[in-house]
């Protein structure tokens, strides 16, 4: 476990962020400029703060009030940084050997092997980074911060050089990664989607200090009646994969069913799925001739609105929240207890692992 | 009159002591001004960079008032020596020392600052001490750099004459380098001699700033190839 309390003064930038991550991964999103990486460099000791405290696992690696500060080195947290930094000078396997071999031995909980297996790296241990793709790249990147056996792991928006595909499968590299060593992971990212499906825990920064620190949907919520700082509301859906054709394939969620893009998944896998609440439509009577593949009928619990936007939330099965103008609503005419009809593109749905 | 073969080999025991000194403090300096904030880091910079600036000779004269009794660093060299280190092959060295600093220091700066410092951020965080990540990150990235830096600063040793003859002289067989002997056959009509110190120069000076260009060109494409790819 980790608890901080963080503060810079400096011109133009005010940093003041606290809190606590438990074994779980806590997901830390925001616009950029918020904070993030601040609050990263401060955990791994690349950046001093003016005030305050870190603790790990009951040790004080910083307290200005005490005078302490561990330099990075004697912290044992792994970073895994946004392009991975490998050492271009060094192979694959002396790049996961540069921090193993400066952990004592008593220290070392994880076997190298085990997590060069974990990621599928076998392969490549010969390779230098240049030889690697982006996705090997962040795989390898993983491994060498595991490596360490670390008492905390923290990634620095891990996936925002690769493309979807890449990113899907690094996320599951990483929830194996937790699911087997179960070390407390902070996540860093400007992208929501990309979070939900792992984190247990959502820290919201915005200009310096937390909005909020939830589950990450309920946090996600504050968010989008915040307005500015997250782009949109998404729906977070646990499903389960249904019948794929060429172009589609079907989830179900609880009693209904949706259709999304081709997913390469059997069915019966368990999936995340992630719909914008602005990417649907919201209908007073049932639309035919349409070319959206999603058309699900529901009732509405509630109706809030926040900075100008209008929220609605549907009842389909699951619940699921739509975003409209103050104009739509009073123009269509709903209100609480209506029936609506809920329209979204299959293409507008994103799948993830669950 | 000396012969030419052990002229050049005084010019490179020289210039050898010389290098010898500015690769470490080079390279101290160097990664101050490239990775470091501190006060004083301009005042640094012009202080390393003055020898660029002015003539020689006041290098020279400088050095000598530093080397002499009555300064601290003078009486130093004299309880170590024996006697006064001016007009001495020591000092020549340290004057070709002082001369070469600056070039070594911007070789060695710019050779750093093509190193990502994120990489050593990473190496500190998988728990590499400042030391270590210096010499198992920083200067495997950047040996190309600091081998042409200390080899433009090698050439700049062995071609020093101003400083040199105003603090330690122009003796022959003691402090007498190929820049200094050149002086004394031509001052002396001696011009065939006078040609084959010359050439000797020539030749290695091409030879060093060939293979100092030939190492820079390698490094940035090295660089380049690995930045494209990532």
């Amino acid at each position: 476990m980790i608890s901080f309390d963080l503060r810079i003064d400096r011109r133009g930038f005010s940093f003041d962020v606290s809190g606590q991550f438990d074994e779980g991964v806590t997901a830390v999103f925001g616009p950029s400029g918020a904070g993030k990486t601040t609050l990263l460099n401060c955990l791994a000791g690349s950046m001093r703060p003016d005030s305050g405290s870190i603790e790990i696992d009951g040790e004080n690696v910083y307290s200005s009030a005490d005078g302490i500060w561990v330099r990075p080195e004697k912290r044992r947290i792994g970073t895994v940084y946004q392009d991975g930094a490998l050492f271009p000078h060094l192979s694959v396997r002396r790049n996961i050997d540069f921090g193993w071999k400066l952990v004592p031995a008593e220290q070392r909980r994880l076997d190298p092997l085990e997590i060069v297996e974990l990621l599928g790296l076998s392969d490549l241990l010969e390779r230098m980074p240049s030889e690697l793709s982006g996705g090997e790249r962040q795989r390898v990147a993983i491994a060498r911060a595991l490596a360490i056996s670390p008492r905390l792991f923290l990634l620095d928006e891990p996936l925002a050089s690769l493309d979807v595909a890449r990113k899907g499968s690094i996320l599951n590299y990483l929830k194996r990664v937790h699911d087997e060593f179960k070390i407390p992971m902070v996540y860093v990212s400007h992208s929501v989607t990309e979070v939900v499906s792992i984190a247990s825990h959502a820290m919201l920064i915005r200009d310096g200090s937390v909005l909020g620190f939830d589950r990450p949907s309920a946090l996600l919520l504050t968010a989008a009646l915040d307005g500015s700082s997250v782009e949109r509301f998404e729906n977070i859906l646990h499903g389960v994969v249904g019948e794929s054709t060429d172009q589609l394939t079907t989830i179900e969620i609880d009693r209904i069913s949706i259709s999304t893009r081709h997913q390469n998944k059997n069915p019966g896998e368990k999936v995340v799925v992630s719909l914008g609440a602005n990417q649907i439509i919201l209908a007073p009577s049932e639309p035919n001739q349409l070319s959206a593949r999603n058309v699900l009928k529901g009732r509405v619990k509630e109706i809030w609105s926040s900075n100008g936007k209008v929220f609605a939330e549907v009842d389909v099965g699951p619940e699921i929240i739509v975003e409209l103008t103050e104009s739509a609503l009073n123009e269509l005419g709903i209100s609480v207890r209506s029936d609506v009809f809920l329209i979204f593109k299959s293409s507008s749905v994103d799948v993830f692992d669950a | 009159m000396s012969s030419d073969a052990s002229i050049i080999v005084l010019s490179f025991q020289i210039a050898l002591v010389a290098t010898g000194v500015t690769l470490p403090v080079g390279m101290l300096i160097a990664w101050l001004l490239a990775r470091k904030q501190f006060h004083g880091k301009f005042a640094l910079d012009v202080f390393v960079s003055l020898p660029l600036a002015l003539p020689p000779v006041v290098v020279g004269y400088a050095l000598l008032w530093l080397v002499g009794t009555h300064s601290w660093f003078g009486s130093l060299g004299e309880s170590v020596f024996g006697s006064t280190l001016a007009f001495t092959w020591i000092a020549a060295a340290l004057a070709a020392a002082v001369v070469s600093l600056p070039l070594v220091v911007r070789s060695f700066t710019a050779a750093l600052a093509g190193v990502d410092p994120r990489l050593e951020v990473a190496a500190r965080g998988l728990g590499s001490g400042s030391f270590r990540t210096f010499f198992t990150i920083t200067l495997p990235l950047a040996y190309r750099g600091v081998i042409a830096g200390a080899l433009l600063g090698f050439v700049r040793a062995l071609s020093e004459f101003g400083a040199t003859i105003v603090v330690a002289g122009n003796i022959p067989g003691r402090t007498q380098t190929i820049p200094a002997a050149i002086f004394t056959r031509i001052s002396a009509g001696d011009s065939d001699a006078a040609w084959r110190l010359t050439i000797v120069s020539i030749l290695l000076g091409v030879m060093a700033l060939a293979t100092h260009n030939w190492l820079l060109k390698l490094s940035s494409t090295v660089s380049r190839d690995s930045s494209e790819v990532g």
